[in-house]
């Protein structure tokens, strides 16, 4: 019904009527005769399908459009704004309500936005940052970038972060308790003893799972050639030492007619260890003993993929009911330590060494120095430098000697609340309630937690400390560079991952005998892959919604139905027009995560693209509505409906749900063809999909593809919804009322590059509220009535 | 313009000079943590445990038909028959604080688990804290640890230190054996470590202050309770350097999460077992599953989800199903757990002995999302102050922090009121 070009028309009309009624504005807030005209016109219209309901008698909602100001938008901007958004996404006017022609909403709506856009100009409030503490993955990265360390297995032990609204770098959410001071205080230290390279560390025990199921019985991309399931993984060794390995594999050992079951099959099934790409000859592949120089080391574990083995007679091969897999790779050590050895790490923070005929203090200080000024994103003060020495002569004089105390040093860094917490200070010259800009200090900060969830480098924080990060041309060439960073993939792993439930479906257990680890690991790296391609090739986010190719491997390919697609690694394939896997709507991986372990939930799936897709808040259950479904249940014997969607049918029966699973139900069922994993589907149980639905403003929808074709025709709705998440996850807060006037400054600016995601993200971080804060000073009661 | 007024200097003040490790309004009725509970000799003290299942339970088939000492325990309880002189089941009390608020299916299903120890509707007071905690800040300043919170899934917290602090519930036992027997091989290693980190909070401490000064109010108030975890974790750490870890026989340490529920469950329970007899904690709080937690339990014979089987809508086979789930559920986590401390040695007795502990859910009927009456059983003997053996049903009504209330009392914390109790309830 919808196509793009109208909608971009009747836009580009609001706009220019509201660009006319700006011009002729007089200072005093426009009571010329053309503003008045138009805003009387849209009254009318609120008048005739708004305040039919939303007033002092009926409140609909507990509210009333009857006394409100209209002439100073300000005061009520939270209402407008709730309104607004509801009329863009078409919750409002209701179903059973009388509508006017879209064009007419439109209008009303575009006015609305207009007059909401220059009560803030007027005001601008950019509201407030709230104190963040690093997350699990920053503590990570930072760690990663600041002494070449690898901390990932020491961050995943760390208290899990709760996410809130969608995101774990909510500042909020980010609480503190003893236990989890206890727990960075600890990790501080092991990371201090492993990246230094501390001779008396106690042995660990990491252990890495394969994925199982199929996977095992298939190639692993990474694996050498010539072998079948296994794992790959690079392990960072501490020391110089020796280290036990211990492959975790099992075969079946008995055979057919053979009732003692002495008869071994290849005494085990046949494990293939490399290091590095090099195979290694053991003994024993199940438990050994080696010793590794320090550093990170690529291993390899699998079975070599062959069926035959001396002494086994081809008869028995059939019997064997389960062929083999490699489970574990548990790495315990060190023990025997030689030597700290030639790590990254080592090298990253002995700058200078005394063996290398440096003093010893001065070349503490030096790399405390630097180090420190890395970690608490500002140049070090001596004082934070001597705070550090004390440390270091602390543990000098333990008996460790120079390292030792390095160690120790490098331990209360990582314990300060100067690295663990990014502060924002508030200037002594301005006053309460005044919005000034942060300092370009502070402006790094926030923008490499953004970019690449870490620490600034070197080179944002020597622009920053020469206050050239704020002049606009270097900010955006900072901006390019940090984009095109490998540390980038961050916006994938942090972003992306929350926003597209690429973390829900880690933790998914769907009931399918076609599904493992392998299937799951292949959906995840689609989903990844295209959205990585946004930053990579400078695309618009509309590719999301409707892409030309996507990627995949052979099991994914399998899965899918799609012919031609040969080998473990995940691969670019072109898509056709009429293919319903353009787009993420098409990918395994949503799809698995929006369904419920043994059926797919078209409630769910609508949810989420209402809320993701379309950003328009989804209403709670009116209190009772459960009750009421159970009671018609009840009375009907048992849930009608031999399918989903004909149980989900109720919704539409009863008037107390249909009004917003109207809004829900339509753009899940659309997607009715894809079963609970994502596999393509005619029939369910037998009985034939039927993916016809009716969306809330009447487009008929069947099939994914007509879904498809609405959400682009809706594509400012979907532009809008992505902006939200990415600024959410930007400043680590909830949107309030009063950034939706930027949200929608940044939609327009992006509009101008066709909607890339570089574009979106530039002007997120041109934008006031990025850049700039209102002073909330010291009165708690003054900084709640902020919040 | 408002600057800051007296009344807010002196709050900070308390905080500061009181030398009580609490940044929280001050109980009236509370003890100073710096001082030993007096112990009658010989008496071990009691351990008191809080086990949370979510999605209530099918009622009919877990509260019994009789009162009193004779009854007959129904198919969901059954497991828990060798034990039934060591439990009372509690019915009839009602959960007031979960129905306050956004009606959505969602939230009611979070504040039933968030509000089963405070009994108070989300963020609020009069209670500054969990009950669990408010009992930690009695008689677990003598351990260790004050208080030990695990749970078998991630996300989700029932031990509130404030009513906005939720603590966080560790799933991964390795890090349960770390946080115990500390980080290192041997106890020389970790006494050394614990020497460590002790002054790396000493001088973060002093570090926190100067970083006051420009911060918004809001901000302020978040370093003002670093603040005071930090002295928190120091006190801790004083009091383990005290305690005889070296002669503790230290088993195995865990490799990580088992993929299997019932060796999880296990591994944690054991423990947890070991964390009491050593007496290295007093409190404990466990997390089964958390609401609206969707997990299949393979080996319970039940293939769908535990929320979507927990909405039923009275069809009789699905209720058959949930109330699958509810009996494996008790089987292998109060059941599990009653045995094991049935059978651990403690001073003169078994652990289950000089235990409290409570089992139940903060909900009743998961298909209505109710939450009265509650599905609730109480058991361990408490030292001689709790006998076991009756099913005790309570007027309509009675809130579920009278039960907490008692709880607390048989441990020493003399409370008059705990958030919306009215009384106290026989046990």
């Amino acid at each position: 019904m919808f196509s793009r070009p109208i909608v971009i028309a009747i836009c580009a009309v609001g706009a220019a009527v509201g660009i006319a009624a700006v011009g002729v504005l007089t200072l005093g807030g426009g009571q010329s005769w053309p503003w008045q005209a138009r805003a009387d016109a849209e009254w009318q219209v609120l008048e005739r399908y708004c305040i039919t309901c939303h007033n002092d008698i009926d409140r609909s909602g507990d509210l009333s459009f009857e006394r409100i100001d209209r002439a100073d938008f300000s005061k009520h901007a939270d209402i407008w704004e709730t309104a607004v958004r509801k009329v863009r996404t078409g919750f409002m006017p209701p179903l059973d309500a009388p509508r006017p022609e879209p064009e007419v909403l439109d209008r009303m709506a575009a006015w609305l936005e207009n007059e909401l856009d220059r009560a803030w100009e007027a005001s601008p409030n950019p509201g407030v940052k709230p104190l963040a503490r690093l997350n699990r993955q920053e503590y990570a990265n930072a760690i990663r970038d600041l002494l070449a360390f690898d901390a990932s297995a020491i961050a995943a032990e760390l208290p899990v972060d709760v996410a809130v609204d969608g995101f774990d770098n909510n500042a909020r959410a980010l609480t503190v308790s003893p236990t989890l001071l206890e727990a960075y205080a600890t990790a501080a230290m092991q990371i201090g003893r492993r990246a230094v390279g501390d001779l008396t560390m106690g042995h660990g025990e990491t252990r890495y799972t394969a994925a199982a199921g199929r996977a095992q019985r298939q190639h692993v991309d990474g694996l050498p050639l010539g072998t079948r399931g296994g794992l790959v993984v690079e392990h960072v060794f501490p020391l110089d030492a020796v280290y036990e390995f211990s492959v975790g594999a099992s075969a079946s050992r008995k055979g057919w007619d053979n009732p003692t079951g002495a008869m071994v099959w290849c005494d085990g099934p046949a494990v293939d260890v490399t290091f590095n790409g090099a195979p290694i000859d053991v003994r024993s592949p199940r438990r050994f003993r080696l010793r590794v120089p320090a550093g990170p080391q690529q291993i390899a574990v699998a079975l070599v993929d062959d069926e035959r083995c001396a002494g086994v007679n081809e008869l028995y091969l059939g019997e064997i009911a389960s062929p083999g897999a490699v489970q574990s790779l548990t790495i315990t050590g060190p023990f025997d330590a030689e030597g700290a050895g030639d790590t990254p790490s080592r090298r990253e923070i002995f700058v200078c060494h005394p063996d290398q005929g440096a003093e010893e203090s001065a070349c503490a200080r030096q790399i405390l120095s630097r180090l420190a000024t890395r970690a608490y994103r500002h140049p070090a003060t001596p004082d934070e430098v001597e705070e550090l020495m004390a440390f270091y002569r602390l543990g000098r004089d333990e008996g460790g000697g120079f390292e030792v105390g390095v160690q120790y040093a490098l331990s209360r860094m990582l314990t300060s609340p100067r690295f663990l917490y990014r502060f924002e200070h508030e200037p002594e010259d301005v006053a309460v309630g005044e919005v000034y800009r942060i300092s370009d200090l502070e402006l790094a900060t926030r923008l490499s937690f953004f970019l690449w969830s870490s620490i600034p480098d070197d080179r944002l924080l020597a622009l920053a400390a020469d206050d050239r990060l704020g002049d606009p041309e270097t900010l955006a060439a900072e901006v390019e560079r940090m984009l095109a960073d490998p540390r980038a993939s961050a916006l994938v792993e942090n972003f992306a991952s929350q926003w597209l439930l690429l973390r829900e479906l880690d933790e998914a257990a769907p009931q399918d005998p076609g599904f493992d680890g392998g299937l799951r690991a292949a959906m995840r790296r689609e989903t990844e892959l295209l959205f990585a391609d946004l930053l990579r090739e400078r695309r618009s986010v509309l590719d999301l919604l409707d892409s030309d190719y996507t990627y995949l491997n052979e099991r994914l390919a399998e899965h899918y139905g799609i012919d031609g697609v040969r080998g473990s690694h995940m691969r670019r394939v072109a898509l056709p027009p009429d293919s319903p896997r353009r787009g993420i709507l098409g990918h395994a991986s949503l799809l698995t995560a929006t369904s419920a372990p043994n059926r797919t939930s078209p409630v769910v799936r609508g949810q989420w693209i209402v809320k993701n897709l379309l950003g328009a808040p989804v209403p709670s259950p009116p209190p009772g509505a459960e009750a009421d479904l159970s009671a018609e249940a009840a009375e009907s014997e048992n849930l009608r409906g031999n399918t989903v969607r004909e149980r989900l049918e109720m919704h539409r029966a009863s008037t107390a749900c249909s009004g917003c699973h109207g809004m829900l139900d339509p753009l899940g069922l659309a997607l009715e063809n894809f079963d609970l994993i994502g596999r393509w589907r005619e029939h369910e149980d037998g009985y034939p999909v039927d993916s016809r639905a009716e969306m809330v403003d009447g487009t008929r929808l069947e099939g994914p593809a007509d879904l498809r074709r609405a959400l682009l025709a809706r594509s400012d709705a979907f532009v809008t919804a992505i902006t939200e998440r990415l600024m959410t996850y930007a400043l680590g807060r909830e949107l309030e009322h009063y950034d939706k006037p930027v949200v929608r400054s940044i939609v327009r600016t992006a509009a101008k590059d066709d909607f890339s995601l570089h574009a979106l993200v530039h002007a997120i971080v041109a934008s006031d509220t990025f850049q700039k804060r209102v002073k909330t000073g010291a009165d708690p009661t003054f900084a709640s009535a902020v919040e | 313009m408002r600057y800051l007024t007296k009344k807010h200097l002196s709050r900070r003040t308390m905080l500061r000079g009181a030398g009580v490790a609490i940044g929280l309004p001050l109980l009236e009725s509370m003890i100073p943590a710096g001082m030993r509970r007096a112990s009658a000799a010989g008496v071990p003290p009691v351990r008191l445990g809080f086990v949370y299942i979510p999605h209530g339970a099918v009622m009919s088939r877990f509260t019994p038909g009789e009162e009193g000492r004779e009854f007959t325990l129904g198919p969901i309880l059954e497991p828990l028959e060798p034990h039934r002189e060591r439990f009372n089941i509690v019915s009839g009390l009602k959960l007031a604080a979960a129905y306050v608020g956004d009606s959505s299916a969602a939230e009611n299903h979070s504040r039933s688990s968030k509000c089963w120890l405070t009994c108070m509707p989300d963020g609020t007071g009069p209670s500054p804290a969990s009950a669990d905690q408010i009992a930690a800040r009695h008689i677990g300043q003598e351990t260790p640890l004050p208080s030990l919170e695990l749970a078998l899934e991630p996300g989700s917290s029932i031990a509130y230190a404030t009513p906005t602090t939720p603590l966080p519930m560790e799933v991964n036992p390795r890090v349960v054996f770390e946080r115990l027997f500390g980080d290192g091989s041997t106890p020389e290693e970790r006494a050394a470590r614990q020497r460590q980190l002790s002054s790396l909070l000493d001088a973060v401490t002093g570090e926190v202050a100067s970083l006051q000064r420009n911060l918004p109010a809001a901000d302020r108030e978040r370093m003002d309770r670093y603040l005071t975890d930090i002295r928190e974790l120091e006190r801790r750490l004083a009091l383990a350097a005290d305690s005889p870890l070296a002669e503790l026989e230290v088993p195995d340490k865990p490799a990580g999460v088992p993929s299997d529920f019932e060796q999880h469950a296990a591994l944690m329970f054991d423990l947890l077992a070991i964390a009491w007899a050593a007496d290295l904690t007093r409190i404990s709080t466990f997390l089964v599953a958390r609401e609206l937690s969707n997990r299949v339990y393979s080996r319970s014979g039940v293939t769908e989800g535990f929320h979507n089987c927990s909405h039923h809508s009275e069809v009789p086979a699905n209720i058959d199903r949930l109330a699958q789930l509810n009996v494996y559920h008790t089987r292998t986590t109060i059941a599990y757990l009653l045995e094991k401390l049935a059978t651990t040695p403690d001073g003169d007795g078994t652990l289950l002995d000089h235990s409290l502990l409570l089992y139940g859910s903060g909900m009743s009927n998961p298909n209505q999302h109710d939450h009265d009456p509650l599905p609730m059983l109480v058991a361990g003997g408490a030292s001689g102050r709790v006998q076991g053996g009756r099913h005790i049903r309570v007027p309509e009504g009675t809130p579920a922090a009278n039960l907490l209330l008692t709880m607390l009392h048989k441990v020493d914390v003399p409370l008059e009121s705990f958030a919306d109790s009215t009384g106290l309830v026989e046990i």
